[in-house]
């Protein structure tokens, strides 16, 4: 041993540990920043570690897949179990958006109008079969206060006409049934009257008709048209729907419009009645 | 006339209820799928009583076309009894042709089912829009009602399967003695 401390081997072996520990603390004094040696290397192996490092991520992956492979097999259940509560809640809470936005416009109607009486909404149950003129039925009847001719309305417009009423259904007739007329008038210009009426032709489209209309008017295309409420059966100044297009009728007498309800009657999810208005008629 | 075994009797009830069942859980979804939706459907209860009165007696036949009939009334909110006093007729009408007449094949369901359903349409069309005159009226009948009718025939295909398949579980197969076997071999000759 003494032989050894006192070799040259031992000195060398010394003097590199002294120059490595100088090393360091050159390092320690360069505040973070590395060594230009060491920033060499580190440039000279970067791809190849770059590419190594990608290896073996993969690699390890692989393994990983197949060591927890029932570990992930639950949390994939769980996390769809999850996904599928929340995309139930989802459309729990889209539904009640929409309701809730429904519920909103018919309020307003309330406060616009404070003569109505207005039955509760009223959801469509379905369109009556194959019928050309889109008559549907309400899921509301007599117990909640409906009675037959009461008019259907949206926030936006007139719909139709409570035709037949039983305890808890009631069907509707549209505006674009042929078999309901009503008295018009245009929002602009009062002088410009008519009468709503559906046609078969207009029906394929969703569309209504403002017939005998004078020749002598004033209406133009987008014009609105709202109830006259002269027939005592529909409120006064309620929107039926806008001008589309004008033209002749057959006979060439008289004017007719074709006009695109407010409310898309092909497409309606919920409706309100106005079981009575001032003015109302009273049947007998 | 061979007598059957109380065994027999009994599969033999069980069998036309379960069959009875099922007929009246397809006329159930047919009104159920008539009532739902925009668009332009078959009138499915038109086949359904047809096919159905091709294989039963006059009775049931009847009754089942009144069920479908009111069904259909309510569907398309027509006079209630109107589609079943039609179909009624149509299906009593069928029960004693193919008794009578008609051998049970396909064809035969499917002429029986055209004319059944053509005339439902186009009374339909009658009473309901060419009465009243409205302006270009004859585009229902052309745009509703004969696409509805080719509608009810295409669907009357898929019936007519339905209810074979029900049959051919479920309809009790007829017993011959060998006494009858014998006396109608003797009558043919």
């Amino acid at each position: 041993m003494r032989e050894f401390l006192k070799s040259t081997r031992f000195k060398i072996m010394l003097s590199f540990l002294a120059f490595l520990v100088g090393i360091m603390i050159y390092a320690v004094t360069k505040g973070g920043y590395s060594v230009s040696s060491v920033s060499f290397i580190n440039t000279m192996t970067k791809p190849v570690r770059k590419v190594t490092n990608g290896i073996s991520m993969k690699f390890e992956r692989n393994v990983d897949k197949f060591n927890k492979a029932d570990e992930y097999y639950e949390e994939n259940q769980r996390l769809k179990a999850e996904l599928g509560e929340l995309n139930k809640k989802l459309t729990n809470y889209d539904a009640l958006v929409a309701e809730c936005e429904e519920l909103r416009k018919f309020v307003s109607i309330k406060e616009e109008h404070e003569d109505y009486i207005l039955s509760v909404p009223c959801k469509i149950l379905g369109y009556v079969t194959n019928d050309p003129f889109r008559s549907f039925t309400i899921d509301k009847g007599s117990e909640d206060g409906i009675k037959p001719n009461c008019p259907v309305v949206t926030a936006e417009g007139l719909v139709g006409i409570t035709i037949e009423v039983s305890k808890h259904v009631t069907t509707v007739r549209s505006i674009l049934s042929p078999d309901l007329s009503i008295a018009a008038v245009c929002s602009s210009s009062s002088a410009d009257t008519g009468i709503i009426e559906g046609g078969v032709v207009a029906a394929e489209e969703g569309l209504t008709r403002l017939i005998h209309v004078s020749p002598a008017h004033q209406l133009k295309e987008g014009d609105l048209m709202i109830t006259a409420g002269s027939s005592g059966m529909f409120p006064k100044d309620y929107p039926i729907g806008k001008i589309k297009s004008i033209g002749y009728d057959s006979n060439g007498l008289s004017v007719t419009a074709m006009i695109e309800p407010c409310t898309d009657i092909t497409r309606l999810t919920s409706v309100i009645v106005i079981t009575d208005f001032s003015g109302k008629r009273e049947d007998d | 006339m061979r007598l059957r075994t109380t065994r027999e009797q009994r599969i033999l009830r069980f069998k036309t209820v379960v069959r009875w069942l099922l007929y009246y859980f397809l006329i159930l979804s047919s009104f159920i799928i008539m009532t739902s939706g925009t668009w332009r459907k078959p009138i499915l209860l038109i086949p359904i009583p047809i096919c159905i009165a091709i294989n039963n007696d006059q009775y049931a036949s009847v009754f089942t076309g009144a069920l479908c009939g009111f069904l259909i009334d309510i569907s398309c909110n027509k006079l209630f009894g109107y589609n079943a006093v039609i179909l009624s007729v149509s299906c009593l009408m069928t029960s004693l042709l193919f008794e009578l007449y008609l051998k049970n094949k396909f064809v035969n369901y499917m002429a029986i089912t055209a004319i059944a359903a053509f005339v439902q349409c186009w009374l339909d069309y009658k009473f309901y829009y060419q009465i009243w005159k409205y302006d270009d009226v004859s585009r229902i009948f052309t745009r509703v009602s004969m696409r509805i009718w080719l509608y009810t025939m295409i669907s009357a295909v898929f019936i007519f399967l339905i209810i074979r398949f029900i049959n051919h579980f479920f309809m009790p197969k007829a017993h011959l003695s060998i006494e009858e076997a014998i006396n109608t071999r003797n009558q043919q000759q």
